[in-house]
């Protein structure tokens, strides 16, 4: 039970925090710092036990190793970061904090997984707190972005489970860490089954042909939710989808494996393309978004190591990047109006700071030397050689090229003069979100220029090959 | 083995006609009949609480919510038919749900699953035993399902609370009136 503590404690701070907001109702920010002190609090715990012996608990159904502890650190990065950035606003709610928490403890499950039911409730558990934050702004766009998010995502989990019961049925067992031992499986019912599940899964992670919803659901949603979505929804998806095959079906790896190929290059190629003509920054990040999927799917194609810990480590620059994105956007769209592209214009000249860290975030997407979004390719691509899959490479190096031109195009317009004339909104910078935007520069910068000790972290927890089903 | 596929086909039948019927009344009543089909197949498994648990939650309570809302939301109203603005897409969908549907019935009806490896005990699917698993081995899911219910109780709360000035619309506010000049327009 030692090693539930994590879980326990965002638990208890979601619970906590709801009470507190009912019996406390003039403390408007005691939720949110309640929330805040968990989250910490657990990330700390989850530092503290990152020797453990990697193990099963609550009878096979959660696994705690390395893998699920970084995972753990990811996601609460996310949840931390999301709640700073929506720190002074109280036109989410008071029980944005409460729906966050909640929100966060389905990744962290999603990260520790070790049965498919697990797996079903931690996407479950991180989906509805989502829908319902989605709308949370209280706009026409935002009804319309959790209705979609919301029918979909239903669809999506009915897909998943259906692939469930025929994964059971071929197995005779939920516990998919026991998979690699069975020997009698049906495989009439488990490639229809796994194929049914990656179907559920690529839904949440937003795989090219499943990613339609992505961004109407991103540009309704408030920016801080999205940021949750971009960041939190796509660590904990990815790391489901890595554990799922590259784990329970390990020794199975010649059919999933091509079909992930494929999968990996359309979603990096048709999601830049895509971002290319957007002319709202959001639906842009969406679709930006769709396309590190991709990326995100070569290190699980390329089933090896290498690839697991090319994957777990893009996880984090992304992520920084998306913090910085967001956090910038969140601080120039003022009241909430959409940001355009056109709205960036000029904007080196009046906000250099503001400016500043958003073409880190852009290149760092971008892949440009000297940001952690580069050398996460790099790991990428080199993954994609070893396991002697040049197409991947040629995806690899396509998506990146392509995303460039995108990321490119508001930096440019950043520079174009303006006319003086023209009226600047004011930019109220708050304690929280600079600690979000100083946290995501230097962490990209830092990935770029000194990858080493985070390298070290992802080569132990990319390492759950070893763990037996009981 | 014909006893499923006999339900089966029943709860076929009421599910697409929850969709296609054009009356919601008649929708919520093949509901009914798509769970009380659901209850025979909790019966054929051994899992006799689940089975009596079914049929009173659902046919009996939440269906009767749903047709007290239906009744009271729509009485006298005409339902109009949402324009399909994508043309051919319901044809694409029918045909290669269809399809896959049709794949995956034929594989699963031509290969039998796999058997357990242990044997069930004799008290599966009583009360005891649900019991037993759920604050033993399954806590864990126990504990996230719970806290899934509580997301959604919360949601209901958040989604349908009045309208406060401080969520001002912003389709109704043209920008730079303040949420003070809000409030006292709305006050006049």
């Amino acid at each position: 039970m030692r090693y539930l503590i994590p879980e326990v404690v965002v638990a208890g701070g979601a619970l906590l925090a709801l009470l507190a907001i009912v019996l406390v109702p003039k403390a408007k920010s005691l939720g949110s710092w309640i929330v805040l002190l968990a989250l910490l609090a657990a990330g700390i715990d989850a530092a503290t036990m990152w020797h453990v012996t990697a193990s099963l608990f609550m009878s096979n159904t959660l696994a705690i190793d390395q893998y699920s502890i970084l995972v753990t650190e990811l996601v609460l990065l996310a949840g931390v970061s999301s709640l700073l950035l929506a720190w002074d606003a109280d036109r989410f709610g008071d029980e944005f904090p409460v729906l966050l928490a909640l929100s966060v403890l389905g990744m962290m499950a999603l990260g520790a997984a070790a049965n498919l039911m697990v797996i079903f409730i931690g996407i479950e558990l991180l989906s509805l707190p989502l829908y319902i934050l989605a709308a949370s702004s209280r706009t026409q766009a935002g009804g319309e972005a959790a209705l979609k998010y919301l029918l979909l995502g239903a669809f999506s989990s009915g897909i998943l489970l259906f692939g469930m019961a025929l994964l059971y049925g071929a197995t005779s067992t939920l516990s998919f860490v026991a998979y690699p031992s069975i020997t009698s499986a049906n495989t009439w019912l488990l490639w229809p089954g796994l194929a049914l599940v990656l179907v559920g899964i690529s839904f949440k992670l937003a795989i090219v042909p499943f990613h339609m919803w992505v961004p109407d659901v991103y540009e309704g949603s408030p920016t801080p939710v999205t940021n949750l979505m971009a960041f939190g929804t796509k660590v904990g998806a990815a790391v489901i989808l890595l554990r799922l095959l590259a784990f329970g079906f390990y020794t199975q790896d010649g059919s999933w494996g091509t079909l992930i190929g494929y999968l990996a290059v359309l979603t990096m190629i048709v999601g830049n393309l895509l971002a290319l003509p957007q002319m709202s920054l959001k639906r842009l990040l969406g679709y930006s978004g769709i396309g590190h999927a991709g990326f995100l799917l070569v290190g699980i194609a390329t089933h090896s190591v290498e690839g697991a810990e090319a994957m777990m480590f893009y996880l984090l620059p992304y992520g920084l990047a998306v913090m910085a994105v967001f956090g910038v956007l969140r601080l120039i769209e003022g009241n909430g109006d959409e940001v355009t592209v056109g709205d960036l214009k000029g904007m080196a000249y009046r906000r250099p700071w503001l400016a500043a860290v958003l073409i880190v975030g852009m290149l760092s997407f971008a892949g440009i030397p000297l940001t952690g979004g580069f050398v996460g390719k790099f790991f990428l691509l080199q993954a994609a050689l070893f396991a002697s899959q040049p197409g991947l490479a040629v995806g690899i190096v396509v998506g990146t090229l392509v995303g460039l031109f995108a990321y490119l195009r508001p930096l440019q317009t950043m520079f174009q003069r303006t006319e003086p004339s023209e009226k600047v909104q004011k930019v109220r910078w708050t304690v929280a979100s600079v600690v979000v935007l100083t946290v995501a520069v230097v962490g990209t910068i830092g990935l770029g220029v000194y990858p080493e000790p985070f390298v070290h972290i992802v080569s132990h927890s990319a390492d759950f090959y070893w763990l037996t089903g009981g | 083995m014909v006893g499923i596929f006999i339900i089966g086909i029943l709860m076929l039948v009421g599910a697409v006609s929850v969709v296609v019927v054009r009356q919601p009344v008649h929708s919520a009543l093949a509901l009914i009949g798509v769970t009380i089909g659901l209850a025979m197949i909790y019966l054929i498994l051994q899992a006799e609480f689940l089975a009596v648990a079914q049929v009173i939650v659902y046919a009996g309570a939440i269906m009767v919510l749903f047709l007290f809302v239906v009744t009271l939301l729509t009485a006298g109203k005409e339902e109009m038919e949402a324009e399909d603005t994508l043309s051919g897409q319901r044809w694409a969908g029918i045909i290669t749900g269809l399809v896959v549907g049709l794949g995956l019935a034929v594989v699963i009806a031509t290969h039998s699953p796999v058997k357990l490896s242990t044997a069930l005990s004799g008290s599966f699917g009583g009360l005891h035993d649900l019991g037993h698993q759920l604050w033993g081995p399954y806590f864990a899911m126990l504990a996230g399902v719970a806290l899934m219910l509580l997301t959604g109780v919360i949601g209901v709360l958040v989604l349908n609370r009045p309208d406060q000035v401080n969520y001002k619309s912003r389709l109704d506010l043209p920008s730079g009136v303040s949420l003070v000049d809000a409030e006292q327009e709305g006050k006049k």
